[in-house]
């Protein structure tokens, strides 16, 4: 069985909603920051089991800092989100919550998976307290840069996805 | 002719492709990608993958704005339309690279600018965390050495007053040297400290500012004169003589202008001025002046200079803890001033300040001035010698006051201390037999300085009786200070006879 399932990643801009695309579908990171405008469109197929699998239309969305700014047409027919914070930058968590209400009404019911990345640069330890204290729930914490749990995240989407179907 | 140019500069822009309801190309313009008749259009990037479900759904016309289109090795960023028209849909690609690539440079250079200032805020935050920590550290530390160098220095003294020799006293002489460096070392942190974290609280208090001119002029006279250069010193007659403040601080401040104007000077003259702005209802503004003829500062580190221990360069600070103008800046900041400074490399500096003091509109003296009660006989019949007595109080009046009860009489030889810190040099070296002590002491306060006294090795120093002094009237308090050692404690203000009774009871 071969389903195509987009898939758009959202978050502020700066985040390594790019990168982590990057690394998942090429394998390769860069330290260079290069500022995603609209959107791009790449491609990855999962094998999820044996005969198995899905093709993950991945929609690299422009950042922003205000989620109610995305354009509509961009979220068109999306089967699942990932929303992706910065670990480093509290900016990017601290009204998780309430951006994560947003994006809910605006997909209606599609499962979203919310993702700190940068992992590499801080302490997990410190890291988690701080996301305790502002009462923040994430499913994954990755690094683009190392490629921690990238393959994780998205091939837990992807199982969503297909369970979905 | 216009046809023609609509050709060659629109349609090079606009790519036209016709679907059919199955997104297979019924037939296509080619003006900018290459797409083959009878292919499905979902072949042809990602992005057209969702086509087949647009094209199902009910809405007639989709825009989507600023897509990323790479193929065919070719790479633009175009805006597609979709329009249904049954039983077609139509395509429309519309090349906008050059306008959203302009469009990029600018938001690149947004964010950018957006995150750097955010991590820089964070990171500053982290610097000043640590720097506070550090200082904490430094503090508690400092603090801790105190006593066990108040003792060293305590032994260090009744040393000196034995038989030694001349080898023994030169390393004595030595050790009392470092001993004082190092006690001053730790006075700065702790009051650079006490300023910085706010625990410093300023006194509020009527005292003889000509008498504090005139102390200093003459501990600086002394001072320039054995490096061969002169001292001027101006005390403007507009000012008043009582003027209400932190009499103390006020002398640190001035002593290390004067001290830093003599580190930094070798010839010429230094010169040390208070005069008069303006007067108030019962306020007095005044400017403090220190001038000198040394080294000057460059322009650059104008700034620096007050700059506490973190910053500071020890190589250059061989003596004294190069904190002396890091604490002038830290006191005048709590009086509500602000230290200014003009220099000129090579011609020397002017540092100065202005400030705003209460004075009291009756002279302090009248105020004081009262009946002088006959002493009784009692401690004629109580003390057989002269009883020594010492006092540690910075509050002038209070000063006044028990001198004015005690002197008249005869019986008493009163010495007094404005400051804690000196208070044990003063038992070893002194014989008293009574203390008469403020509990609101700047530095170190009185039950502390009780505490250490009852710890004394010594039997005759660490029972000396201790009358506390202090302006806290709870019960509580003075509970704790009669804890800490303290024979009896009066609460100000009191009266004469409260005084003599006090010290009638503890005289033994
Ligand atoms: N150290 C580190 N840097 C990352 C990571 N992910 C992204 N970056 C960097 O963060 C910047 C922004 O990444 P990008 O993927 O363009 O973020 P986007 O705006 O969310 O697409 C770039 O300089 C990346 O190199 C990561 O996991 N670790
Ligand atoms: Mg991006």
């Amino acid at each position: 069985m071969h389903r195509s399932k987009k898939l758009v990643v959202l978050g502020h801009f700066g985040v390594g909603k790019t990168s982590l695309i990057r690394r998942f579908v090429s394998d390769v990171f860069s330290d260079k920051y290069k500022v995603t405008i609209g959107v791009h469109i790449t491609k990855k197929v999962v094998e999820i089991s044996a005969g198995n699998s899905v093709s993950l239309i991945l929609w690299d969305l422009e950042g922003t800092d205000d989620i109610t700014t995305i354009r509509n047409s961009y979220l068109l027919g999306t089967h699942g989100a990932v929303f992706v914070f910065d670990v480093t930058r509290p900016s990017t968590f601290q009204n998780l919550n309430e951006d994560l209400k947003v994006v809910a009404e605006k997909l209606r019911s599609v499962p979203i998976i919310v993702v700190g990345n940068k992992m590499d640069l801080v302490d997990a330890n410190d890291l988690i307290t701080v996301l305790g204290e502002n009462d923040i729930a994430y499913d994954f914490l990755s690094s683009a840069k190392t490629g921690s749990a990238v393959e994780d995240l998205f091939y837990k989407m992807a199982t969503l996805l297909q369970e979905d179907a | 002719m216009l046809n023609e140019y609509r050709q060659r500069f629109i349609n090079e822009s606009l790519q036209l492709i016709l679907l059919d309801n199955d997104s297979v190309v019924v037939a296509s313009d080619n003006s900018i990608f290459h797409v083959a008749q009878g292919e499905s259009i979902t072949e042809l990037h990602p992005f057209f993958e969702s086509v087949p479900s647009l094209i199902e759904s009910e809405t007639k016309v989709f825009k989507f704005l600023c897509i990323h289109l790479s193929l065919q090795g070719d790479f633009r960023i175009v805006d597609i339309s979709i329009s249904k028209e049954e039983p077609h849909a139509v395509l429309v690609i519309h090349d906008l690279t050059e306008h959203y690539e302009s469009y990029q440079s600018a938001a690149q250079a947004r964010n950018e600018s957006v995150i750097k200032t955010e991590l820089t805020v964070i990171k500053n935050n982290e610097l000043e965390e640590r720097e506070r920590f550090k200082n904490l550290f430094i503090q508690n530390f400092s603090h801790e050495i105190r006593n066990p160098l108040t003792s060293i220095v305590a032994i260090a003294n009744i040393l000196s007053d034995t038989s030694l020799t001349d080898q023994q006293r030169k390393m004595l002489d030595f050790l009392q040297e470092s001993n004082a460096a190092l006690k001053l070392m730790l006075e700065d942190i702790l009051s650079l400290g006490a300023i910085e974290s706010g625990k410093l609280h300023l006194q509020e208090k009527p005292f003889d500012l000509t008498k504090l001119f005139r102390l200093l002029e003459f501990t600086y006279k002394t001072k320039t004169k054995q490096k061969n250069i002169e001292l001027v010193a101006v005390f403007d007659e507009r000012i008043p003589d009582f003027v209400e403040g932190d009499r103390l601080r006020l002398y640190q401040i001035l002593t290390n202008l004067l001290d830093n104007a003599l580190k930094y000077t070798d010839s010429g003259k230094i010169s040390f001025s208070l005069s008069f702005n303006q007067k108030w209802a019962n306020k007095v503004s005044i400017r403090f002046e220190v001038a000198d003829t040394g080294v000057g500062i460059p322009e650059e580190s104008l700034e620096s200079i007050f700059e506490s221990f973190t910053q500071l360069d020890v190589g250059q600070n061989k003596d004294g803890s190069g904190l002396g103008l890091a604490i002038v800046k830290g006191l005048l900041e709590l009086m509500g001033s602000k230290i200014k400074v003009t220099s000129q490399v090579g011609q020397g500096s002017v540092f100065y300040f202005d400030l705003l003091l209460k004075y009291p509109l009756h002279p302090v003296q009248e105020a004081l001035k009262g009946s002088t009660s006959p002493i009784q006989g009692d401690i004629k019949r109580k003390a057989k010698d002269k009883v020594n007595l010492l006092v540690v109080e910075d509050d002038e009046r209070i000063q006044t006051l028990i001198l004015k009860t005690l002197v008249d009489a005869e019986f008493f030889n009163v010495d007094i201390l404005n400051d804690g810190a000196d208070v044990l040099k003063e038992l070893v070296n002194n014989q008293y037999n009574i203390i008469l002590m403020d509990v609101d002491l700047p530095n170190i306060s009185g039950d502390h300085l009780t505490r250490l006294i009852r710890e004394f090795p010594f039997k005759n120093i660490k029972n000396i009786p201790i009358i506390g002094l202090t302006a806290n009237a709870f019960n509580e308090q003075i509970t704790s200070y009669l804890a800490s050692g303290m024979n009896k404690v009066l609460t100000k203000p009191f009266e004469k006879e409260d005084l003599i009774k006090a010290i009638l009871r503890v005289l033994r």
